[in-house]
């Protein structure tokens, strides 16, 4: 949509083909970027067809309307379009009892499905003690629909995701990795491929804030990693103006976006930490996000290097050929670093010999899709191989989970310029009272 | 934490914040003024290198010179994939081929 407007601002008529399933999102990437009138024609062309008669079944049932598309005059609105939303939407929004308020944001499409905490005014005020910056202060604009996160717009999700005041400055940092370019939030977040925001926890913060890094991190039951997860989502949505079937045109949807928060287990690592690697102080706290779209855990093949190395080689999907994430526990990282593994030749290894013949892979072998602009990455045939991770850098690996010999994979894309994105995380001036506060809020099994 | 005041019919009562963030507004466009009659015109096919683009718009192609034999049709690729134009190293010369034809159809092609 965005190359019909420039086409558009440059003063020559534009017309959109979209599959009929995608008219509505056309319209508010349009309206985004305020054009809201331009010319889509609906077509029932398969999406990412590659059957040239079902292109040409599509398009003959609407050539009609693209010649009229084309041609015909502009109505009043085409010509001189007129607002319709609110500029300024106001601030205290409704009054009710808890399930006046679920049922009420559940209907204007900003809850997750999940039941929410209504963020009043002395909730709110509460969450904003995590944080020393001003509530109008804006720490970005989330794509796509460039909505300003001002600092209370962040503690108003958290309140309804049942975040704690201490992961404030989690939220914050992880608004300032959304809207970093490096990120591709405006392709992840709208992408048919169900992108999920994965989220890793650094430093201290993970122990003030209680950030699980052990046994079963990604699974429900810890405020943190839940919420901290729900948040962000909430915010995506409701900063970001990414809306489920609207902007975000996720084929199948993925769970992992109602949380996907982990945090590095450092102290049992045998090495640097991942923020340390991006260049941070082993004494700061940071945030590091990435988009993968699946979330695998594979019993290792053998406990010895070789094992736990092949495991991970063996079973890296083709089709993605991105951005990935290795988690090992601690004990296999340390069977690893004892054999004098680093994660730079983890990292070169995996890339190097995660590899299939490229007729499994045929956009890598065929020089389309992602290998555009990565000449290198083309195989001269279909039997020659090629690596699914074309670069180590492409690579991070994390050391979290409990006691068990599983390993996880989450896979990424290979979007040309997209990468992991590490924010340091500030913490307020009140930090210890504040931890001191909440940090006793843990759950305590009853043994049965 | 979050405690509401007892509604009228005894259970808490919440005054809530809207989640919805503001936005700059964007000025708004109308479209270009379209031309009355094909014949003769230049009309370009933008592929933005999505697998159907290329069929998708070769089936117009094909279709609109059937219909308009004058019609003259010319080609442009992004550059990149899922990035507008406009912001890649191929901005100048998608801007001269934009100037250079009377219209422009592309495809979303998802």
């Amino acid at each position: 949509m965005h190359d019909a407007i420039s086409v558009e601002d440059l003063h020559r008529p534009a017309v959109v083909l979209a599959n009929e399933g995608f008219v509505t999102d056309g319209r508010s990437a349009a309206s985004n970027k305020g054009m809201p009138v331009v010319r889509i024609v609906p077509e029932t062309v398969p999406c990412e067809c590659s059957i040239k008669e079902h292109a040409e079944t599509g398009i003959g049932g609407v050539m009609d309307q693209i010649l009229e598309a084309l041609v015909n005059p502009l109505t009043a609105e085409e010509a001189s379009p007129k607002r319709k939303e609110a500029e300024q939407a106001s601030r205290i929004v409704f009054k009710g009892d808890l399930g006046e308020v679920n049922r009420f944001f559940y209907k204007r499409g900003w809850g997750d499905g999940m039941p929410l905490m209504p963020p009043t005014e002395e909730a709110v005020r509460e969450m904003l003690t995590g944080t020393d910056l001003t509530a109008d202060h804006v720490v970005g604009k989330i794509e796509p629909r460039y909505g300003k996160a001002t600092v209370e717009k962040i503690a108003v999700n958290a309140v309804m995701a049942g975040a704690l005041p201490t992961y404030m400055p989690i939220l914050i940092a992880g608004v300032e990795a959304l809207t970093e370019q490096l990120a591709q939030l405006g392709s992840y977040g709208t992408s048919t491929g169900s992108w999920t925001p994965f989220w890793i926890i650094n430093g201290a913060i993970r122990n003030d804030a209680r950030v699980n890094c052990s046994s079963g991190a990604m699974s429900p039951g810890d405020i943190a990693n839940a919420t901290i997860g729900r948040a962000m989502g909430l915010i995506i949505k409701n900063v970001g103006g990414a809306r489920k079937a609207v902007e975000d045109m996720g084929v199948y949807g993925n769970p992992g976006r109602y949380s996907s928060v982990i945090g590095e287990n450092e102290e049992q690592s045998p090495w640097e930490p991942l923020h340390v690697e991006d260049g941070l102080g082993r004494d700061e706290s940071a945030v590091t996000l990435f988009f993968p779209n699946c979330y695998s855990q594979i019993w290792q093949y053998g406990s010895d290097d070789r094992g736990i190395l092949n495991t991970f080689i063996y079973n890296l999907q083709p089709g993605r050929g991105g951005l990935c994430c290795l988690i090992m526990t601690p004990h296999h990282a340390r069977t690893l670093a004892e054999k004098g593994w680093t994660k730079p030749m983890i990292r070169k290894f995996v890339s190097e010999f995660g590899r299939v013949p490229a007729y499994r892979h045929p956009s890598f072998h065929q020089g389309g899709g992602w290998t555009v602009n990565r000449p290198e990455t083309v195989a001269p045939g279909p039997m020659d191989t090629v690596a699914i991770i074309p670069n180590p850098s492409l690579i991070k690996i994390l050391v979290a989970g409990g006691p068990g010999a599983f390993l996880g994979l989450a896979c990424g894309s290979g979007m040309v310029g997209a990468d992991f994105v590490t924010k340091k995380i500030r913490l307020p001036a009140n930090w210890s009272k504040l931890v001191a506060k909440y940090k006793n809020l843990v759950p305590a099994y009853e043994k049965y | 934490m979050n405690a509401g005041v007892e509604g009228s019919r005894g259970a808490a009562s919440y005054e809530v914040l809207s989640p919805w963030a503001n936005v700059d507004p964007v000025p708004l466009r109308g479209i270009t003024p379209r031309t009355a009659d094909l014949a003769g015109k230049k009309i370009g096919l933008f592929s933005n290198r999505k697998r159907a683009a290329e069929l998708t718009l070769t089936a117009v192609e094909t279709r609109l010179k059937e219909q308009m034999p004058s019609v003259e049709t010319t080609w442009y690729t992004s550059t990149r994939i899922n990035t507008p134009e406009a912001l890649t190293e191929g901005k100048a010369r998608f801007e001269a081929w934009v100037k250079s034809v009377d219209a422009v159809v592309l495809s979303v092609a998802d």
